[in-house]
């Protein structure tokens, strides 16, 4: 298996290497006789480059099936016991497998791609080039750096060291692919951005074309994301689902700036603004993604969730710098091609809602950034590493989250060029009062009634962005549902449907702006999960038979404690009787779990999940006497977070449904008299 | 290992064929011009203007607002229009398709 894998990593680089040189020739040379032929060539290459990369990753997991321990990786991330699906895991659990890994997502992306060259076979023959640039970096990080296949020096061990304990759960089989789906995804955007640069591509069609690849990688990193929190969630303990770990900003760095650019880029559909900025903004998400490998596998900043220190750091380091360089290089060439079309009519308008909103992701990028990078930067300035916590990167991203909700609420109200004060009173006011009659209920409300009630913003500051949160969410779930309201009643009363059935209709004819606003009721949602852990509480107790610990409402009585034992784990768990007004309202199991093969513990919260809040148990270990220490968290609102990227991700996927054809006639040019009728409302 | 080399090799010269047998006609796809990007354009403004519409109908738009935002995209999509008159009076180059 190592031969035929190292064969096809092979082939698989010297075909990128021709795709890339053929494409650029024929790029070069459009008027030569043979010119179309080897561009055809080349993206035939391309297209069998995925199927080498195919094979090679086939070769790896059917080896880490085979337990075939002459293999390096197989023998440092796997073990013969390992459960099936986290041998699938294997794939992407280690340095030099990810990376394969990451080539076989690319391989896939830029395989779809050169299929699909008939849309416009110029511009894509310009993308599957930038793409085969890429693709010969990852490739000869695989084939020379961190090669999967390479062989165990010394006698073959009977058994591998075995997968990371932390990876042994359900999500890590579909969180990392996610998370690499929407990493490598950005490639995609990126390359026909730089594509459409370099030719000096007339028109937005580029952007019509990248939009759809940008919401689809997209879809998948908000996805990776948060399963990656709920992972965190679920596996590490500490109560948590997000803190701020540069890993973890790494990933949320990109969707911010992807996030920006799947609003900015309506401005340039619609209106033909913001087009050096859009090119920017495409760069950069394409740029953060690189950076966030590299920070996850050069070692250079330490995290939870990084692979070991390694070489490959220099690579990606002259790989981002290159890949600068050219971009610069050719915006520099051409960005007089980028002129704007129209100019910002008026201050309040649809235009200047996603500016802001823009600014405000930029912001947020920004602060990440710093926040991530200040160890090193502190390390080479002052010479000590000065880490930055969550309350660094709260003191920003809390106010710019509920500027950017704020804005979320007002940008559907706002038409485009501009809208008049009066307009902007006439939509607003209900909702407004609406949102405010909830927060002052909220806030009014006896803490008896559940923890987010009876907020009491003058009390903590905290308290008072929980409040805040809600009123700007209440406002945007209103704004969102008064616009399907409104379109719905139109379609309602040209055709006689009933309201579901015409809002259903009203989501099928422009399914990118209902979609889009499907996504922003899912952010209302989980930022009403966020907005609960202002009210987290945690208490830690070391308990014998009988013992009692209260927390909140609950009563957690410790029933018993003992241990388990099987060929790939030992398990010590205890059994916790949890009371609510005095009736048993549940038994839960927190554990702590000792890998063998790896020699690694790892604990394993129980969490009982609520509408209002969870209860969240960790073993935490054992006292002197051989009792548990158990850890008890109350996490109100978590669920909605859950629910919120669920909302978000069918959003997501609505939008990229084609739109329903709608026949009506508008009348357009007074001085036109030959205006085509075109499709109306 | 012999089944590997035979494998290897096998695979390779399949590639290769599939990347450098070419027979039939490529598939080039129309020239991009400067009357396709004004189609384009005025595609996007007829769409703006069925937003328009479509916002002013369901009561979010006020009259003058409307009035004064339609007369903009009218004169936008007239001047696409002249535009794209002009240069058909010229010829629209057809599909392009190229001999392997």
């Amino acid at each position: 298996m190592a031969f035929i894998g190292n064969f096809a990593l092979l082939l698989a680089f010297a075909l990128s290497v021709y795709c890339f040189g053929a494409g650029v020739l024929a790029l070069l040379s459009p008027d030569e006789p043979n010119s179309q032929r080897l561009s055809e060539t080349a993206r035939r290459a391309g297209i069998v480059v995925f199927g080498a990369v195919f094979l090679a990753a086939v070769a790896l997991v059917v080896s880490a099936f085979r337990d075939d321990f002459t293999i390096a990786y197989i023998f440092h991330h796997s073990n013969r016991d390992l459960p099936t699906p986290y041998k699938f895991a294997t794939l992407w659990s280690g340095q030099e497998g990810s990376i394969l890994f990451w080539c076989l997502l690319l391989s896939a992306y830029a395989f779809v791609l050169r299929l699909r060259y008939k849309t416009d076979p110029r511009l894509f023959a310009y993308a599957s080039v930038v793409v085969a640039g890429v693709q010969i970096f990852f490739l000869a990080l695989v084939n020379f750096a961190a090669n999967p296949f390479g062989l165990l020096e010394g006698p073959l061990r009977p058994d591998g060291s075995g997968l990371n304990p932390l990876l042994q759960y359900p999500e890590m089989v579909i969180h990392p692919p996610m998370l690499y789906m929407g990493y490598v995804g950005f490639t995609v955007p990126f390359a026909f951005a730089l594509g459409a640069l370099i030719m000096k591509y007339p028109g937005e069609k580029w952007i019509h074309i990248t939009r759809r690849w940008t919401m689809v990688t997209w879809g998948f990193l908000t996805c990776g994301i948060f399963l990656g929190s709920h992972w965190a969630y679920s596996v590490l303990g500490w109560g948590g689902y997000w803190g701020w770990d540069p890993v973890e900003n790494a990933s949320l760095m990109p969707w911010l700036v992807g996030t920006a650019f799947l609003h900015s880029v309506m401005m340039q559909e619609k209106r033909g603004m913001l087009k050096v900025w859009n090119m920017w903004l495409v760069f950069a998400c394409f740029w953060l993604a690189i950076l966030g490998t590299f920070l996850t596998r050069s070692g250079i900043i330490s995290s939870v969730h990084a692979f070991a220190q390694s070489s490959i750091g220099s690579w990606f380091a002259w790989f981002l710098g290159i890949t600068f360089a050219v971009f610069v290089f050719f915006f520099v060439l051409n960005h007089k091609h980028l002129r704007s079309d129209n100019k910002l009519e008026g201050m309040i308008s649809r235009e200047s809602s996603f500016l802001f909103n823009n600014l405000l992701f930029l912001l947020l990028t920004l602060d990440v950034l710093w926040g991530t990078w200040f160890p090193k930067i502190s390390e080479l300035v002052q010479g000590n590493k000065v880490t930055v916590g969550a309350p660094f990167y709260n003191r920003v991203a809390i106010p710019v989250a509920l500027i950017l909700l704020l804005l979320t609420a007002l940008g559907p109200l706002l038409a485009w060029r501009k809208t008049s004060l009066e307009s902007l009173k006439r939509n607003f006011t209900w909702p407004f009062t609406v949102a405010l009659i909830i927060a002052l209920f909220v806030m009014l409300t006896p803490t008896s009634w559940g923890s987010i009630f009876g907020l009491k913003p003058w009390h903590d500051v905290s308290y008072f962005y929980s409040l805040m949160t809600i009123f700007l969410s209440a406002l945007v779930a209103f704004t969102v549902g008064s616009e399907f309201y409104r379109g719905g009643r139109v379609i309602a009363e040209k055709t006689g449907q009933g309201m579901f059935a015409s809002m259903v209709q009203l989501t099928h004819r422009n399914t990118r702006r209902y979609g889009g606003y499907i996504v922003h009721f899912g952010v209302v949602l989980v930022m009403i999960g966020f907005s609960g852990s202002a009210l987290n509480q945690d208490k830690e107790a070391e308990l014998g038979y009988g013992d009692h610990m209260q927390i909140g409402s609950y009563d957690l009585v410790c029933r018993s404690y003992t241990q388990d034992d099987n060929a790939n784990q030992e398990t010590e768990w205890a059994l916790m009787d949890v009371y609510q007004n005095g009736q048993l309202v549940r038994t839960m199991t927190p554990q702590r779990i000792f890998y063998k093969a790896s020699q690694q513990a790892s604990t394993k919260p129980d969490i009982d999940q609520g509408f209002k809040e969870d209860l969240y148990l960790v073993y935490e270990g054992q006292n002197d006497k051989g009792q548990p220490v158990i850890k008890a968290h109350l996490n109100p609102m978590v669920i909605w977070i859950w629910i919120g990227a669920w909302v978000m991700i069918i959003g997501t996927g609505l939008a990229l449904v084609e739109n329903a054809p709608v026949p009506v006639t508008v009348r357009v040019p007074r001085m036109m008299e030959h205006a085509a009728p075109v499709a109306g409302d | 290992m012999i089944l590997g080399i035979v494998c290897a090799v096998l695979i390779t010269a399949a590639s290769l064929f599939y990347i450098f047998y070419l027979p039939g006609e490529l598939y080039l796809g129309p020239e991009k011009t400067r009357a396709s990007y004004l189609r384009e354009r005025k595609d996007v403004v007829y769409e703006n203007l069925r937003d328009l519409n479509f916002e002013y109908r369901a009561g979010k738009v006020p009259d003058t607002d409307y009035q004064s935002l339609k007369a903009n995209l009218q004169d936008e999509a007239a001047g696409l229009l002249a535009e794209i008159a002009q240069l058909e009076s010229g010829a629209i180059p057809a599909p392009r398709k190229a001999r392997s």
